[in-house]
């Protein structure tokens, strides 16, 4: 008798208690916003964005939802929008850097977030050659030494001026921040680079709930400080998922039947296919081009190491026989533009591009087969049949493309007919993504490849053109340091290029003499082209208006819409629930 | 009004009672096994297919099959688009969107996939029908040998290799992609010709061979192999279905050739680049269409060489 009442009992109290789990695991659709995510998450247990050189360790929603920067450059005002940090000040000469830290702020296991937790993980960063994140690298090149002024500032001493140094380190320009790590935790590790970080913290409003290889669940932590202090009003979406979609075609069944909020980049067709089937679905403009033009232009970067390419008339006749038009036209589908530089074309890069284009460096928006194939030519290659040869070798090019986008791919294809058409031997090897960033390029193991890896300026020169000085040259097998200058390109001409972008580095921005010393420098790389700069490129991301409205746009300017980004913070604030 | 003839057969000839004239014009057909309908439907439609890719080589330009060939996501003759564009003669079949011909890409992308089928299951055959008559008819340790390799490489699933395989050497060119798939189609032929093998070795021609002194390799591939003929025969067609398989599978997942028109690699790119929801259906249903109508032909060939070999299979 006792016993089956204490049976019984024993069951309903353990059926609450499961009820009890699943109502808490248990978010309406209508309280969750669902990101895109292009790749697989390779591992869900590991949180260490310091060694990671792909950055899905940060763009599955940590840090879009957990780790915030200090800084968030606004593309709409140009200005560095507060976060972590509330302001800084430089010295004279751009080699000291103050940075004043936001009061209030904890980790979510309730530790406060301040100066040591920033000196504590600029040191690790200084001291640890194996954390090869690009973030990371940077940084470790950049400051000579860190100091705590009180527990809400930070001095930073810089090895050469920096004027961009606050924005290119803390500001997520491109993609991601160097961000703080808890010192709580970390500083109990042996080996930085071997830790996980497994449970996740951050000082976000999300705290991270599961990951798999395909997706990642964060669930909104009601006692955020952002919300107690008064930073921030707390993110309406109680739950933040970012899912893995798994190409174009999934991506868009996915979008048009609600199944995702925010998706990854879109063909121009397909995205009028989705709009037809969903009239929730927006995007950056409304009509014509649609996309959103994205900072980082596409490349064609060419291992100078390996003959034949070794040669600069051979890159130089690549560039002469790519036509950019017939790329934007059908790989892009109209949706960007040719490149004329290796420059982003925003206003702010103008005076540059002009300068450039003005020296006579500019690039043609059509293709000159016959100049390219003259310079072929010259360097004792003979037609025979359909391709060149010379000394009984077939003058032949691997592309490797990264597999992850279909615009990759596509503008790879539309170059290999290119250059098949003009008699050179090209073929595309696609690799996947990890393989891609994580092997291929960053050792110089391939001919040519697509990136867009001069990436890096937005308002100004130097931060892309110092990614091809001498000074990051190493040998094919061995990382390109920050992924800068994979090309290796290391040549009289990249030694008096690298002359002047290293005077660049320390000059003040807006300085008059900066156009001209910009024309001249890229005279020497047009003249020996270690990379060639394709198109401008426009992401076309896909925002769906039936659970979530507050989306940025070209009309609701309040930032860019790169909601993989670590600016991804902005985009989940402004949501709002749509009923 | 009752008609005496229509209660009785329909017979042509006075010494073939209780059959009707189809009947017997079927079984005069059985004089000549070869004039199996199975087999003459399946091999016309593999016919065609080649045809297709002989006679379309001549009347139609193949150079259409590379990007930036045509206006994107043309439909075929008379369909619209979803921009409303209708499809012209310029692309009978439509173009997909990167303005590659579908009619060009069929033209060379059919032969194609059969040619790779055809030349693993050549190779894989090959390579069984050696293995297979050295284990059956020399036996002792080499059988061991052989028997125990097809045994376990029978277990490993041949697209999870290839995959790897494919992934990690990127660009591979056709013949090496069937030699590939080779390599994993010798294991079945190899235990089905031993076992045949090891009966048929203490039949009496073989015996008598023997005892005329006839090289083992005389017996082997003289006397005896003509007698597996039609089964050897069927075996390779089910062969190349397997290959053919295999191959659209690893095309399908945008591993094999990069800029070699294959079926699979066009329905690759139409799944890759949203094709289903763009309402594209002639960029992955004709391509589709095309290799049913390439697996529905081996069926029936093999099928028609089952009831050539095996003469209760035929019906009348």
């Amino acid at each position: 008798m006792t016993g089956t009442l204490k049976y019984l009992m024993t069951t309903a109290v353990s059926t609450l208690a499961l009820s009890a789990v699943a109502v808490a695991q248990d978010v309406a659709r209508e309280d969750t916003v669902i990101f895109d995510l292009d790749r697989t998450i390779q591992d869900p247990e590991n949180f260490n964005w310091m060694t990671d050189g792909t950055g899905i360790r940060r763009m599955h929603g940590a840090h879009q939802t957990m780790w915030e920067p200090l800084f968030i450059l606004n593309y709409g005002t140009g200005e560095l929008d507060p976060w972590l940090a509330t302001g800084f000040e430089a010295n004279g000469d751009s080699t000291e850097f103050t940075i004043t830290l936001r009061d209030g702020v904890t980790w979510s296991d309730g530790e406060a977030f301040n100066a040591d937790d920033v000196v504590f993980t600029v040191e690790m960063a200084k001291a640890n050659e194996e954390l090869t994140a690009r973030e990371v690298a940077t940084l470790r090149s950049q400051v000579a030494g860190v100091e705590k002024i009180d527990d809400l500032t930070v001095k930073f001493t810089l090895n050469a001026p920096n004027p961009r140094f606050v924005v290119e380190n803390f500001g997520v320009r491109i993609f991601g921040s160097f961000l703080i790590m808890p010192e709580h935790i970390w500083a109990a590790q042996e080996n930085p680079a071997t830790f996980t970080f497994y449970p996740p913290v951050g000082t976000g409003p999300y705290t991270f709930a599961s990951a798999a290889s395909n997706r990642a669940i964060w669930d909104r932590n009601d006692s955020w400080w952002g919300a107690a202090t008064g930073f921030q009003d707390l993110p309406e979406p109680q739950r933040v998922v970012f899912l893995e979609s798994g190409g174009e075609e999934s991506r868009a069944q996915l979008m048009a039947t609600n199944q995702l909020d925010a998706a990854q980049n879109v063909s121009v067709g397909t995205f009028e296919a989705i709009k037809a089937q969903n009239q929730a679905v927006m995007t950056w403009h409304d009509g014509y081009p649609y996309a959103a033009a994205d900072p980082c232009p596409r490349q064609m970067e060419i291992n100078t190491t390996v003959a034949p390419w070794d040669n600069p008339n051979m890159r130089r006749a690549v560039n002469h026989i790519i036509d950019r038009n017939q790329i934007v036209n059908i790989a892009v589908e109209g949706a960007t533009t040719p490149s004329r530089t290796m420059f982003a074309e925003y206003g702010s890069m103008a005076p540059f591009i002009d300068a450039v284009v003005e020296a006579g460096h500019g690039l043609s928006p059509t293709a000159d087969v016959a100049a390219g194939q003259a310079l072929i030519e010259a360097e004792g290659w003979t037609r025979n049949g359909d391709y060149y040869e010379k000394d009984g070798e077939t003058l032949s090019a691997a592309i490797h493309v990264n597999s992850a986008s279909t615009e990759y791919t596509r503008t790879i294809d539309m170059i290999v007919e290119q250059l098949q058409r003009a008699g050179i031997d090209a073929r595309s090897v696609p690799v996947e993504n990890s393989v891609f960033w994580g092997e291929v390029l960053p050792f110089g193991s391939y001919e040519m490849t697509y990136s867009w890896l001069s990436c890096g300026s937005v308002n100004e020169p130097w931060t892309s053109m110092g990614r091809y000085t001498v000074a990051d040259v190493v040998p094919v097998g061995e990382r390109s340091p920050g992924f800068n200058n994979t090309a290796r390109w290391d040549s009289p001409a990249a030694a008096s290029y690298s002359e002047i972008v290293d005077q660049l580095e320390g000059m003040a921005l807006g300085d008059a003499a900066i156009p001209g010393m910009v024309a001249e420098a890229y005279g020497y790389m047009a003249a020996e082209m270690p990379f060639i700069p394709l198109v401008q490129s426009a992401k076309l991301l896909p925002m769906n208006t039936t659970y979530w409205t507050g989306w940025p746009s070209n009309e609701n300017y309040y930032n860019h819409p790169f909601h993989w980004w670590n600016s991804g913070h902005q985009i989940i604030h402004n949501l709002e629930r749509a009923n | 009004m009752t008609d005496e003839n229509a209660t009785k057969p329909e017979t042509a000839e006075a010494d073939v009672k209780g059959l009707t004239r189809a009947q017997i014009r079927r079984m005069k057909r059985f004089d000549n096994p070869w004039q199996n309908p199975k087999l003459i439907w399946g091999l016309s439609m593999l016919l065609g297919i080649i045809a297709l890719g002989v006679v379309g080589r001549m009347l139609w330009d193949t150079d259409m099959v590379f990007t930036g060939s045509g206006i994107p996501r043309q439909g075929p003759v008379g369909v619209e688009n979803l921009r409303g564009q209708v499809g012209t003669w310029a692309h009978p079949l439509g173009t997909d969107v990167t303005g590659k011909d579908i009619l060009a890409l069929l033209i060379v992308g059919a032969p194609n996939s059969l040619y790779v089928g055809m030349l693993a299951s050549l190779i894989g055959m090959s390579i069984g029908i050696f293995l297979g008559f050295s284990a059956g008819f020399i036996r002792g340790r080499l059988d061991d040998v052989i028997r125990v390799g097809s045994d376990v490489m029978i277990t490993i699933p041949p697209l999870l290799i290839l995959v790897v395989f494919q992934a990690a050497y990127g660009d591979i060119s056709l013949t090496v992609m069937a030699i590939l798939i080779a390599c994993f189609v010798w294991q079945s032929p190899t235990r089905l010709i031993r076992a045949q093998v090891l009966s048929m070795r203490e039949s009496g021609y073989v015996q008598m061979a023997r005892l005329s002194g006839a090289s083992t390799w005389h017996i082997m591939f003289r006397e005896m192999l003509p007698n597996l003929v039609p089964y050897l025969f069927g075996s390779f067609i089910a062969n190349v279905t397997t290959s053919i398989v295999t191959a659209v599978g690893l095309e399908v997942l945008g591993l094999g050739p990069q800029r070699v028109p294959t079926l699979g690699r066009v329905i690759y790119d139409a799944i890759n680049s949203g094709a289903l929801i763009q309402n594209l259906w002639w960029w992955w249903g004709i391509p589709t269409l095309l290799l049913a109508v390439m697996f529905i032909g081996l069926l029936l060939v093999n099928l028609g060489l089952d009831e050539v070999s095996n003469p209760r299979l035929r019906r009348l």
